[in-house]
């Protein structure tokens, strides 16, 4: 397979109400464009990442996440400068910007440019459980978004 | 007092911040801490889910919803299918999968060792805050044992993936057996990888000689009375009584190490129990034949705990001479059976990663690993099923109940987390007790927290694994009438802010 500069990973879990926004955003992304991006999905979390995000120098990561203050379906935009970076934050806990920062110190080859969509969730923890209408409602923006980013 | 308050808690959720662990801490009136609450989300409605659903597709549906232990499920709903058809996997298909859950169980207590246990023992539990991670870990042993970790890793789950399909969606057992046999040239890739990761382990335990164990300071930590619990202690034994992941007898001992109970995994309900609390959802496992009498210790508290710690102190040793050799300089540092310090945990999954590897490697070299006969195919009427395995954190049970058809009725699942769920309320407000006095709450209370639950490498993967995989968690201080005094939250993206 050809190597493509820009990377969408979906995060989620589909069995999981409003945790499959990343995994359908990223699914209409591949559809939309299946020649421009690399579409991978995972559930999985923190370290286990690293297989997921080595490879291509542009990463788009699209996932839910629950800030509690914004109403359900909010798209947050995130680049990786934006936050302070992780290391510090949590002695335990390491997700994907430690995982980001282990990969360079390593001398892996990690993207450089990293940014992150994600959609104010209502509910990831019901198994089965419906999407909320917001969040579902959200979901053409983001792929939007998402286009507008690798363009 | 003490219902007023409780009851308050419970009319007062907030909603807002599902998704955060909580902490609820409650002083008396000269400022002390009375007792603290600790809470994490949990997934809800997986019995409704199941319900009408064919039971063979519980292995494939069951590691879907957890990211973190997907192989732990599988294997687990896959014993649950070989009990509710009645039929046993065939040699092979049952050396295999051993020796596939062996290869799952080495990756990852090796990950839990450098990448989240690390932090508190390789760097240290009193290193400022920004070395505390990851990358702290990797300063001090080296950037070359990073790329042998990530190296290890990534042949460890090669593997799974060359038997299993896909390491995150596993497609071996079938009711039993498993869907294929093992080729000549496949086994020997085990046989390699299995000689590196005993070496690999090794490699290991020496760090944690080097780092943890010629570190008076860290000692004093793993036997301070503020991570010490007297509890019963639960996980598999073989049939010689020693630790096995895949298969055996359920051995319970007591805190003064005595043998108390050794059950099969259909008897479960005979000997386990959950207890509701109003302040939590989690329900809190029990040993039904001691009683639930609340957080306490001692012989007459039902509350047990499992995972690595408490699968050695079940256990009368290792089935592999290497891991075996481990084991006893661990009781003989430790003072003897059963040893109660919780933070022991990470020492015992050290000692479990060699057992891990070494059995992967007896696995491989067996010559009947690559027998072509892995099926026994069911023909009896299924009715009930109960499997049980050591996941990473514990002991795994899956139940279900079937209709003639094999169609799921009721399932029920006893996850990991669950069991030890009492003891770990109880190591939270311990840690609380020892560090809070009044309002004033420092960002060491977390670490100190954490690093109370965390030795038990609790689950909360299901419901955090979004971005940036920081736990949120909220630490709030009220008074005996419930108002709060104070509140520290740490946001997902690390920062911690005083509201």
């Amino acid at each position: 397979m050809m190597a493509t500069p820009v990377r969408v990973l979906g995060l989620g879990n589909e069995l999981l109400g409003d945790d499959a926004f990343g995994i359908l955003v990223a699914h209409e992304i591949q559809r939309l464009a299946p020649d421009l991006v690399d579409v991978v999905c995972t559930p999985e979390s923190g370290f286990s990442l690293l297989d997921y995000i080595l490879g291509a120098p542009r990463l788009l990561v699209v996932d839910a996440i629950q800030t509690g203050r914004a109403e359900p379906g909010t798209l947050h935009e995130i680049a990786e400068g934006d936050l302070e970076s992780a290391p510090g934050g949590s002695p335990h806990f390491v997700g994907l910007f430690e995982t980001l920062e282990l990969a360079r110190k390593l001398g892996l080859p990690a993207p450089s440019d990293v940014r992150i969509l994600a959609v104010e969730a209502a509910d990831c923890l019901t198994v089965g459980g419906p999407m909320h209408p917001a969040v579902t409602d959200a979901i053409p923006e983001a792929v939007r978004r998402i286009q507008s980013l690798i363009r | 007092m003490a219902e007023q308050t409780r009851r308050r808690i419970q009319i007062d959720p907030i909603t807002r911040l599902e998704g955060h662990g909580k902490i609820d801490i409650f002083l008396d009136d000269q400022g002390k801490v009375e007792r603290a609450y600790f809470q994490v989300p949990e997934l809800r409605g997986f019995e409704k889910f199941a319900e009408g659903r064919p039971a063979e597709e519980m292995p494939q549906i069951t590691s879907r919803i957890c990211g973190v232990c997907p192989t732990a499920h599988h294997m687990a709903s896959t014993k649950a299918l070989d009990s509710l058809y009645r039929v046993g996997p065939p040699a092979a298909a049952r050396k295999i999968r051993e020796l596939v859950y062996s290869t799952f169980m080495t990756e990852d207590h090796a990950l839990h060792f450098y990448i989240l246990g690390g932090p508190d023992f390789v760097v240290g539990p009193t290193a400022p805050a920004a070395e505390r991670n990851v990358l702290g870990v990797i300063g001090k042993v080296g950037l070359e044992v990073g790329l042998k970790v990530i190296g290890m890793r990534r042949k460890l789950r090669d593997l799974i993936t060359l038997v299993a399909g896909k390491v995150i969606h596993p497609v071996l057992g079938l009711p039993g057996g498993v869907a294929k046999p093992i080729k000549p040239d496949e086994q020997k890739l085990f046989q390699q990888t299995a000689a590196e990761a005993v070496e690999f382990a090794q490699f290991t335990l020496g760090v944690f000689e080097n780092v943890v164990l010629k570190n008076s300071d860290y000692v004093n930590l793993i036997v301070s009375d503020y991570f010490t619990h007297r509890t019963y202690y639960m996980g598999l034994v073989d049939k010689n009584n020693r630790v096995n992941f895949y298969d055996g007898t359920i051995r319970v001992v007591s805190p003064a190490g005595k043998e108390t109970a050794n059950f099969r995994a259909d008897q479960y309900l005979d000997y386990v129990a959950e207890h509701v609390e109003p302040w939590s959802y989690v329900k809190f496992c029990y040993l039904k034949q001691v009683g639930w009498k609340g957080f306490v210790e001692g012989d007459d508290s039902g509350v047990y705990c499992v995972a690595p710690l408490a699968r050695l102190n079940v256990a009368d040793g290792m089935a592999t001479p290497l891991a075996q050799a481990a084991y006893e300089q661990f009781y003989a540092t430790l003072g003897g059976k059963p040893v109660h310090h919780t933070l022991a945990n990470h020492w015992a999954r050290v000692i479990e990663l060699l057992y891990a590897a070494e059995r992967m490697r007896e696995l491989a070299d067996d010559p009947e690993l690559t027998d072509p006969n892995v099926r026994t195919l069911p023909t009896e009427i299924p009715r009930e099923g109960i499997g049980v395995v050591e996941a990473p954190r514990g002991t795994l049970f899956h139940h279900y109940q079937t209709d003639e058809r094999g169609v799921i009725k009721k399932a029920n699942l006893i996850v990991a987390t669950q069991n030890n769920s009492a003891r770990i309320a109880m190591s939270v407000d311990k840690a609380a007790k020892g560090l809070i006095s009044g309002a004033e709450v420092s960002e060491g209370l977390l670490n100190m927290v954490e690093m109370a639950f965390r030795a038990y490498d609790p689950c909360h993967g299901c419901a955090t694994h979004s971005l940036p995989g920081s736990m949120p968690l909220l630490v709030r201080v009220r008074n005996r009438n419930g108002e709060t005094l104070t509140t520290l939250r740490r946001d997902s993206d690390g920062r911690v802010h005083r509201d």
